[in-house]
């Protein structure tokens, strides 16, 4: 269209920006004079956007814009435009390893004012792609490689020089947040740069450390990530975490301020910084004595609340032994501030908001503090007596135990088991109640949780309450109560108001009596199936029929046929099972197509587990008449979840081969004449053929004792070899092979069977590719 | 470092949606980028009524906190900083930069310049703080000299035309949006050379500099073993220079008296060209000690045409204005309540009002009330269950007062009565306001506090000054100086000693 990237109009719109920019003839044409200079100041907006958009679209113009800002042009967007392309042409360029040549001398584009052709910056490299992080840290790697790829030679380097040093000494007229911008994009540009010390920057960051500006420090963090020591000594460091500090608690400065940089104290770039990456930790030089400022106390607002509760946190996880002499100690004070967190959260009135924050900082606590006893035992008992108070809080306490470390959640649930348990309910909290046990009941002090509930049962008048009963008596049937339990069952079955419920507690009642601990485990475990229907019935009935009833699934389990022996008076397959996950009580059931065997036995393994060889498994085949076939194989199985799995396996093939048995032998010793014998006795009724059975390199000698050795009657070998093979139930396959040329041999044959016949010829003349 | 899009929501609690969007802006060229950018993490800006919803729920400003939402309220949800994920149609959309002020939720995306799985960490993200200070430049703008809704109205309708200029294609160039008011007014104007982008004209006239110091006292007072009473001064410093010239030289210095408490936590406005290190590093962080940098605080400069912040401090004077003492004491049906007031002999006793508030929370309406006072009125706000205390323009010559009394409260009915977290049973607290050498008092009471409310004019409680010699300008003409001062009490507090009141980790360090 007309405004696509080779239309004409877009082919004019960058140099007549520039051009606009430049002021010259043509902007002065356009405008009054007053109104030259927004005009150019917007003209500059429009190509950094163009060059946001289009990295390296100015690349060639850098000379032009270095120029115009020496001059006469607006500073701030004129100095902006130039930083931004000349990051974007110090990244580019990078990228492709080249230097940046003449590109900021040069005052004339490289298309001399006519048409620009944008698609050559689609073509080059110029395309915007993801860019590396603007923050170093996270990529160490990627930093190295810039480095040796950016070398400049030293005439590039003294201009470049020599342009971020006239744009730094201009920044003072740029507004606070352009100044921001102008450290990012310079800092981001001279990273990993040789010979450009970023020296440069420091006469200005005294000025900036002063100011409350958010987006001043903020810019000036990022050049301390970028340069770390280069930049900033270990005393600049310090002042810089002390002015950090400051602001993060200056009373002037607005709470969203505040937490922006209590962030930026956890996460501060350090020179030398010990804790892993990308964990909020406390810098080393933030100690004690800075944080005092920044402890969280009761009248603080949830978000400053817990941003200082992490600090203080981290500074008792640290001076975990130091601190003995120290008073108030650190850790004492987080006491006392749970404690009157959990004070407002038992408020009857109090917002769920108090509730939640009073969980918050435990959780927080509990993250940072993990494997501190002298923390979490008051914590673990504070909490108790927090529900002692306000049991309306369950929801929170399940949540919350859902979310802690099992360090502080098994004891935990000991002591509010302990808290439901000892005061048999009839209150309005019963709800609360059946709610929390459901979470925390499990094997242990069984009797007194059943007492509990069979208190419970006869205020259980709603159907919720009856519900929240039978919750609690399904947790106990997942951790493996029985004794009791029955009894209360069958108590519930019978009285229980609602019909749902007593359907429920028959339900229970009869999966209790009739499964085994583990299958009820996994009977109770949660659905598989996402409930079809809002009945709690229906819903549960849903994770039954997938843990009660066989689920087909796709084969866990792989059958090959292994190598062929012969032995016995049947054949026998030999079958190599596989499994791809664990799996128990294997029963692979075979059915043979067209009914050509007598039907076959089931083949069970108790455990087949991925990784470990199993036994081959026999099976042993009835042929009723002497003919290849194929399996239908189905398997039966138990995941190691519990779960019944019926899947159907590829087919098996059982070849003509498979069905050979030796003749038992005379007692006279089988020789020439027993050959002969068989020999003759299948004419007339048989039918005899010759085949050339084609030979490979192996010869005749090969051929015969890779197939056919267990079946030779009679041997002279190389030349002459007598073979009778009995082929179940009752027909008989006799082959001559004899006078071997070199690339076959003439194999006469005879076979009592008519039908055998094509077999047979098949068979050999397969033979011989078949090595 | 630009800005996906921007809102104006104002929360309206009790309505249907909670708010409604007043305004809101999206950067489509910036949106381009961010799918470019955040490759397969992309998730685009939505609509205004998905965001407002979204936004509200995370906030927790709907009316709707009586069920536990796990989305919400799970103990691990934890938000540390006023940026946000919003869950919208199962994606997320972060960073969500958001806050409350005045009933106005200001709200903004960021763009991050790289992927977002994983998410890159916020300290690395420049566009954060961008936001911040674009969302509070729009806050300055609407609340600068703003008194009612159809001002809020008028100014909200000038939003576009000036985010045009301050904020062209997302990337804020100017967090002063007044500036680019005045700049479309001033557009005809030649501007000369070097002209800083903060500065949108010249000053023809009068040369005259004004200076204005108003400091702030807070203070918790216990009046209790092993815990430490506490009280600070924040001060501010607003300048106006009106002179000539486009970049006149100017240096503020500010003075203290010989007893007068050294300035620390200084910060300065960007135009400050430079900082002598005593006073970037005077700090309340360290212990105070004699060798404490005391002044004269001078700030070079280039000011800025419109008036502006010169320098926030703090500081810690010696004792307290109003040295406080509150009972409060439950006897079966009625609270027996005892306060005493002393001024400090040091501070100027010429209040422009000052008066102690006593709240009393969880309870019922005040229902009987009996009290005796040596010094000034008590007006009684029976269905808020609060106590005004006037004390008035000065305090007695023996610069002591007292009120004592009883207190009946009648049932409490939900809704109506003031609930507070902290003011449980016996904790309460009075609340004073020192203002313009006029202070108010006010007298809350959380673990039963009361709270002062007071303002003196022409004083400061550091001495901090500014005078006729304060100023040096280097530039043609003698401008004609004016200086102000005032104190003012915020957060002032005196706690019930008799019941246990929230201390700060600084109150324990004795």
């Amino acid at each position: 269209g007309a405004l696509g990237p080779t239309s004409g109009a877009s082919c004019r719109l960058l140099p007549l920006l520039l051009g606009l920019d430049a002021g010259s003839d043509l902007g002065r044409g356009f405008v009054p004079a007053s109104e030259q200079r927004p005009l150019q100041a917007t003209a500059c907006e429009c190509l950094r956007e163009l060059e946001s958009c289009k990295p390296g679209l100015l690349g060639g113009s850098l000379g032009l814009l270095r120029g115009l800002l020496g001059q006469e042009g607006p500073v701030q967007p004129l100095s902006l435009l130039l930083a931004l392309a000349l990051r974007n042409t110090l990244v580019l360029q990078s990228r492709v390893g080249a230097g940046l040549g003449g590109l900021l001398t040069d005052k004339v584009p490289p298309t001399g004012g006519g048409p620009w052709d944008w698609t050559l910056v689609e073509e080059g490299d110029g395309r915007l792609q993801p860019q590396a992080p603007s923050w170093p840290a996270a990529e160490e790697g990627e930093g190295e490689r810039s480095l040796t790829a950016r070398e400049h030679s030293p005439e590039e380097a003294r201009e470049l020089r020599a342009a971020v040093i006239q744009l730094l000494d201009t920044s003072y007229l740029l507004t606070p947040v352009a100044q921001a911008q102008l450290l990012w994009l310079l800092g981001w540009a001279l990273r990993g740069l040789q010979g450009q010390p970023p020296a440069l920057f420091k006469p200005q960051l005294v000025r900036l450390l002063g100011t409350a500006q958010l987006t001043l420090l903020h810019a000036v963090l990022a050049l301390k990530a970028a340069f770390g020591e280069a930049l900033f000594t270990a005393q600049d460091e310090a002042l810089l975490l002390r002015r950090l500090t400051l602001a993060a608690q200056h009373p002037a400065l607005p709470p969203p301020t505040h937490l922006f940089y209590l962030h930026c104290l956890l996460s501060f770039p350090e020179n030398w910084p010990l804790g892993p990456e990308g964990e909020e930790a406390a810098p080393l030089l933030l100690g004690p004595q800075l944080c005092r400022g920044l402890l969280p106390s009761l009248l603080h607002d949830p978000m400053a609340l817990l941003a200082r509760l992490h600090l203080l946190c981290l500074l008792c996880a640290e001076d975990e032994e130091e601190e003995k002499g120290q008073l108030p100690s650190p850790r004492h004070y987080l006491e006392e501030l749970l404690a009157g967190l959990r004070q407002r959260a038992a408020l009857d009135e109090g917002p769920r908001a108090l509730a939640t924050v009073c969980f918050q900082a435990s959780y927080l606590v509990t993250r940072c503090l993990a494997g501190q006893p002298t923390v979490l035992t008051p914590l673990i008992h504070g909490l108790a007596q927090l529900y002692r108070v306000r049991p309306m809080l369950a929801s929170h306490f399940v949540d919350f135990l859902d979310q802690v470390d099992s360090e502080l959640r098994e004891p935990l649930k000991v002591v509010l088991r302990q808290e439901v348990v000892s005061r048999p309910g009839r209150d309005e909290a019963l709800c609360w109640h059946l709610k929390m046990l459901a979470k925390v009941a499990d094997g242990d002090a069984q009797s007194a949780t059943l007492n509990f509930l069979q208190a419970a049962a006869a205020h259980c008048t709603n159907w919720d309450l009856q519900q929240g009963l039978l919750r609690v008596c399904r947790a106990l049937l997942r951790a493996g109560v029985r004794g009791g339990l029955v009894d209360l069952l069958q108590v519930l079955a019978r009285q229980l108001e609602d019909p749902d419920g007593r359907d429920h507690a028959r339900l229970y009642y009869i999966l209790l009596a009739h499964l085994a601990g583990p299958k009820l485990g996994v009977a109770l475990g949660p659905s598989l199936a996402p409930p079809a229907l809002a009945s709690s019935l229906v819903a549960e009935n849903q994770g039954f029929v997938a843990a009660l009833m066989v689920q087909e699934a796709p084969a866990l389990v792989r059958l090959s046929v292994g190598s062929h022996g012969v032995k016995g008076p049947l054949p026998v397959l030999k079958l190599q099972p596989e499994a791809l996950e664990p799996i128990y009580s294997l029963e692979l059931r075979f059915r043979v197509e067209g009914q050509l065997y007598a039907p076959l036995e089931a083949v069970h393994v108790p455990c087949l587990c991925p990784g470990r060889p199993a036994r081959p498994l026999l099976l042993p085949l009835q042929p009723r008449c002497p003919a290849p076939a194929r399996l239908d194989v189905h398997a039966l199985y138990t995941t190691s979840t519990g779960l019944t799995c019926h899947a159907h396996l590829p087919p098996l093939f059982v070849n003509f081969a498979d069905l050979f048995l030796p003749f038992p032998k005379p007692p006279g010793g089988a020789g020439l004449g027993f050959f002969e014998e068989l020999w003759d006795s299948c004419l007339p009724e048989g039918a005899e053929s010759r085949v050339w059975c084609p030979l490979g390199p192996q010869g005749l000698e090969g051929l015969v004792s890779h197939h056919l050795e267990p079946f030779v009657v009679v041997a002279q070998p190389p030349t002459s070899y007598y073979v009778a093979i009995h082929l179940p139930p009752n027909s008989k396959l006799l082959l001559r092979l004899e006078a071997a040329l070199a690339d076959g041999v003439p194999v006469a044959l005879r076979t009592d069977d008519w039908a055998v016949l094509p077999l047979a010829g098949d068979y050999l003349r397969g033979l011989a590719a078949a090595l | 470092m630009a800005q996906r899009a921007v809102w104006l929501i104002s929360h309206e609690p009790g309505t249907p949606l909670c708010g409604t969007v007043r305004f809101s802006r999206r950067y489509p060229t910036v949106e381009k980028r961010a799918r470019v950018f955040n490759g397969a993490s992309y998730v685009p800006i939505p609509e205004d009524g998905p965001f407002l919803k979204a936004l509200l729920f995370e906030l927790r400003l709907l009316d709707d906190d009586k069920d536990f939402v796990e989305s919400r309220d799970s103990c691990s949800r934890i938000n540390k900083t006023s940026i946000y994920g919003l869950l919208i149609g199962g994606e997320e959309l972060w960073p969500v930069v958001a806050f409350l002020k005045n009933d106005i939720i200001y709200a903004c995306v960021p763009l991050v310049e790289q992927t977002l799985s994983p998410r890159p960490p916020l300290i690395s993200v420049s566009g954060v703080s961008q936001g911040f200070e674009f969302l509070f430049g729009i806050q300055d703008f609407l609340y600068s000299g703003q008194k009612n809704d159809s001002e809020l109205n008028t100014k909200l309708s000038q939003l576009p035309d000036l985010l045009l200029q301050a904020c062209p294609f997302g990337t804020l160039l100017d967090a002063n949006l007044k500036n680019s008011l005045d700049n479309t007014n001033f557009a005809s104007v030649t501007q000369p050379q070097k002209q800083p982008a903060w500065k949108t004209g010249t000053y023809k006239g009068k040369p005259q500099v004004s200076i204005s110091i108003t400091e702030k006292v807070k203070s918790m007072q216990y009046d209790k073993q092993g815990i430490a009473d506490t009280w600070q001064v924040v001060g501010t410093v607003t300048c106006k220079c009106d002179l000539e010239g486009i970049m006149p030289n100017v240096t503020i210095s500010l003075n203290l008296p010989t007893n007068g408490s050294p300035l620390q936590d200084i910060l300065v406005h960007p135009c400050v060209t430079s900082l002598d290190s005593a006073i970037l590093t005077s700090s309340s962080i360290d212990a105070m000690d004699d060798s404490a940098f005391s002044g004269p605080y001078k700030f070079p400069l280039t000011p800025p045409l419109e008036s502006f912040n010169l320098c926030y401090y703090t500081s810690q004077v010696p004792v307290p204005p109003i040295l406080g003492f509150y009972q409060l004491k439950e006897e079966e049906v009625q609270l027996r309540i005892t306060i005493n007031l002393k001024l400090h002999e040091s501070v100027k006793n010429n209040f422009e009002f000052c008066e102690a508030h006593i709240p009393f929370y969880n309870r019922g309406p005040i229902t009987h009330l009996e009290y005796k006072t040596s010094f000034g009125q008590l007006e009684v706000f029976r269905e808020k269950s609060l106590l005004i205390w006037i004390i008035g323009q000065k305090f007695p010559k023996s610069m002591e007062i007292s009120l004592s009394g009883t207190v009946t409260f009648g049932a409490k009915s939900h809704e109506k009565q003031p609930f507070d977290p902290i003011c449980i049973g016996e904790t309460a607290y009075l609340k004073g306001h020192p203002g313009h050498y006029t202070a108010t008092w006010t007298t809350e009471c959380a673990m039963s506090s009361e709270k002062l409310h007071f303002r003196i004019l022409d004083y400061t409680l550091t001495g901090c000054y500014a005078d006729q010699h304060s100023v040096q300008v280097f530039a043609s003409g003698k401008p004609k100086i004016s200086a102000y001062r005032k104190l003012i009490s915020s957060d002032y507090y005196i706690w019930n000693s008799k019941a246990p009141a929230p201390v700060t980790y600084g109150s324990l360090l004795l």
